[in-house]
């Protein structure tokens, strides 16, 4: 890994068009601002990750369907996998 | 107050009013581009909360809320979340400021919850984030046999 050292007000500069400047540093934090071509993706580590668990998730019904669902709920507690009704909005969260 | 229908392709055709709609600034990651949902919820499946997108019928997540999951959890927000929230450093009151959802994800016969990455949706004004934490804090939750979370994983 290369490793440089930088100060507030200072950047490094990748590929010659993407920019980032160190714009903030507190005692545990770095804040950076990064100045990229709009067609390229700025996104953190843990991001990338979560990204891929949701995809998983989605999967859950996207694929499996109300069958799915209906495997869900019968592992929480075997109520009906039989909506009759959708109801929007205002869930009791 | 008026209505809109939406025919989505797993849970059916959702009829809906403004006042349900979420608004997602920066999306989820992974689906960036779907900006607005609302939360479902079949009678039937309760406690289930299917997180439709209202930008593409196809999408829709399912999830719990995450108390009834862990019931000591405890929501941490970095300011940036807060922010884009825009909730005050005091309004973290889960169930009078803020509800917090977790996505269910598939894992071999059963599903698992990431904790550390709740839906978090502004009660006063319906803004959702998915909270993204650096470090693992409440972490996985399994659903085992029987109906019981087992966490973390």
């Amino acid at each position: 890994m290369l490793v440089l050292r930088r100060r507030v007000g200072e950047a490094i500069v990748l590929a010659g068009g993407i920019e980032i400047e160190v714009v903030e540093i507190s005692r545990t934090r770095v804040k950076l601002g990064v100045r990229a071509p709009r067609n390229i993706s700025v996104t953190r580590r843990e991001a990338l990750a979560l990204a891929a668990e949701n995809r998983q998730a989605s999967d859950l019904i996207g694929h499996r369907g109300q069958q799915g669902v209906g495997d869900l709920l019968r592992l929480l507690q075997n109520l009906s996998d039989d909506p009759t009704k959708v109801a929007p909005g205002n869930a009791d969260m | 107050m008026s209505s809109d229908v939406i025919h989505a392709t797993h849970v059916g055709e959702i009829e809906w009013s403004p006042g349900c709609e979420l608004y997602l600034p920066l999306g989820l990651p992974g689906f960036e581009e779907e900006r607005r949902m609302i939360p479902v919820e079949v009678p039937a499946q309760r406690p289930l909360v299917f997180l439709q997108s209202l930008d593409t019928e196809a999408t829709c997540f399912v999830s719990l809320p995450v108390r009834t999951i862990w019931d000591e959890f405890r929501l941490r927000l970095s300011e940036e979340e807060r922010l884009t929230l825009l909730l005050e450093p005091d309004q973290l009151s889960i169930g009078a400021d803020v509800l917090c959802l977790v996505l269910l994800v598939p894992f071999q016969n059963t599903v698992q919850a990431n904790l550390d990455a709740p839906i978090v949706i502004n009660m006063h004004n319906r803004r959702c984030i998915q909270a993204m934490s650096s470090e693992a804090v409440a972490g996985y939750f399994r659903l085992a046999d029987g109906g019981a979370w087992v966490g973390p994983c």
